[in-house]
């Protein structure tokens, strides 16, 4: 037979027992969601002068190769070409979160978005930059050879930062997830948009991160698509290949 | 060679008549299965400049069935993916073609290796490797740290030329084969599944697998996450045996099921710029 007294003490430190539990789990809880603050690289405040609007962003997901539409609400400028390299910094820090299902280093990763009538009419050797110089020359040759792609809308010029590329993790797969989530994206938010070339500090790059072709010249469409990798049905990925072609 | 027009008489004095007539139907065979390899004469170009590699310039008439090429990327300077502090993809491609060309010549087939050892080869030299040798399949091998499972890929669509004589670029040379590669990963892709393997499978603007002409894929090798436990590395040999026995047996009924593009016979033109040996893999 249990005396009275140890039933009452039994009671009480089993009470503390899970009373302390609960509390600790709660701390931990805490300092958790503290940690993953402090390694959060969104951008906390939006511009004060824009409205917030609902945007479409094609995340990547490593584990499955899937790309998913997701929404989300951002403030971006009115200004096209700011507005595109505005809505690439946010879906490439969506990718610095925590717990991406893609992950990429934080930190700036666009330097500029350049957009360009389609087709670019060759300017003079002495105006010509070295950017609009090499899409220009592209342009008409995919325009000339026939080949698929577009020649109206409007090319958009990526200049991406050598840090972001440099930092990027290397592999076909996971360098073609990042390449078709901006294409996807781009396409989602900017339908005039036809085709999109990538620059790195202002040059023609061989690779992203030493597998995928950043010298062509890529048609922007859906690029969504399922787990195991299977393409949704509208999805148009025919590129441009201009590697072929003086820079 | 041009062949001649008239039989060829070669006199078999020692034979009786059976064996004779035997000796003569082989020989016979022998000459006709060679016509049908040899390409016929082309007429005289114009001098042009020095070019880059260039692919062939009539298609093949048929594969070479117990023929693959496997293509270890990178290589040299060029290392691939850090994929830990001591371990570059470089390595671990290579390991991964010889392991695979031991399992297919135990399975009958010849396999050619773009590169045995730790030497820098550009992209386009691979591709023109490759391209000479009218392989049933052309296996471009990568490995990496993110994802998970097997990654298996194939060249971008690109327009086939449809008429005769139309100019083939050097970046469009898979476009003829794009669907027997399309079919080709899906062989592989089933055998992953049926060998329990994660399976990613896509299209990617990789080098050299826009260049080859034959029916090519890009495997990558991912550690394999499951479900509990912690990730096997792409270096744990058990893992690489398991996927590369299901790649050989793959292999295996894609042997009988390739079948030779119908194409025109392309004027190829061959890169301005080449990859360097340190450029894209």
């Amino acid at each position: 037979m249990i005396p009275r007294y140890q039933k009452i003490l039994f009671s009480i430190l089993l009470t503390g027992i899970l009373l302390m539990g609960t509390i600790l789990f709660y701390e931990h809880k805490r300092a958790e969601d503290r940690l993953a603050a402090a390694h959060d690289a969104t951008p906390i405040a939006a511009p004060a002068d824009a409205s917030t609007e609902t945007i479409p962003l094609d995340l990547a997901n490593d584990a499955d190769g899937s790309i998913t539409a997701v929404e989300r609400q951002l403030a971006l400028p009115e200004e096209p070409s700011v507005r595109a390299r505005a809505l690439l910094e946010r879906l490439l820090a969506e990718y610095a979160l925590p717990k991406s299902a893609h992950p990429l280093a934080s930190g700036a990763a666009v330097d500029d978005v350049f957009l360009l009538k389609l087709p670019i009419s060759s300017p003079t050797p002495q105006a010509a930059t070295g950017a609009t110089k090499a899409a220009a020359s592209e342009s008409r040759s995919a325009s000339e050879s026939g080949r698929p792609g577009h020649s109206h809308g409007e090319l958009a010029v990526i200049n991406l930062r050598g840090s972001f590329v440099d930092k990027h993790p290397s592999g076909v797969t996971v360098e073609t997830l990042t390449l078709d989530s901006i294409l996807g994206t781009l396409h989602a938010n900017f339908p005039e948009i036809t085709q999109v070339r990538f620059l790195v500090d202002g040059q023609p790059h061989d690779t992203l991160a030493g597998h995928i072709d950043l010298t062509r010249v890529y048609p922007v469409g859906d690029t969504t698509r399922s787990a195991q990798g299977t393409p949704t049905p509208d999805q148009t990925s025919a590129p441009t290949n201009a590697a072929g072609d003086p820079q | 060679m041009p062949l001649p027009s008239k039989p060829i008489l070669i006199p078999i004095p020692h034979l009786r008549s059976p064996r004779r007539l035997l000796a003569v139907a082989a020989l016979a065979a022998t000459l006709g299965a060679g016509a049908q390899t040899i390409p016929p004469a082309q007429p005289p170009q114009a001098p042009q400049a020095p070019q880059p590699p260039q692919a062939q310039q009539t298609p093949p008439t048929g594969f070479n069935r117990n023929l693959i090429v496997l293509d270890p990327a990178h290589g040299g300077p060029n290392i691939g993916t850090q994929i830990s502090d001591h371990l570059l993809e470089k390595d671990v491609t290579l390991a991964m073609a010889v392991r695979l060309r031991a399992l297919l010549a135990a399975r009958g087939f010849t396999v050619v290796l773009t590169r045995g050892n730790d030497t820098a080869l550009s992209t386009d030299q691979r591709a023109e490797l490759a391209n000479r040798t009218h392989a049933v399949a052309c296996l471009v091998l990568h490995a990496t740290a993110s994802g998970t499972g097997v990654h298996i890929d194939t060249a971008l669509p690109a327009a086939a030329p449809t008429t005769p004589g139309a100019p083939l670029r050097w970046d469009d040379a898979q476009a003829a084969y794009l669907t027997q590669s399309q079919r080709l990963a899906d062989q592989i892709g089933a055998a992953m599944n049926r060998s329990q393997v994660p399976l990613v499978s896509g299209h990617a603007a990789l080098r050299p697998l826009d260049n080859l002409m034959c029916p090519a894929v890009s495997i990558e090798l991912a550690p394999l996450a499951l479900d509990g436990s912690d990730p096997i590395p792409v270096t744990n040999p058990s893992y690489q045996q398991h996927v590369d026995a299901a790649i050989a047996g793959a292999l295996i009924f894609w042997r009988n099921q390739a079948q030779p593009p119908a194409i025109p016979a392309p004027h190829t033109t061959a890169p301005t710029t080449p990859t360097t040996a340190g450029g894209p893999q």
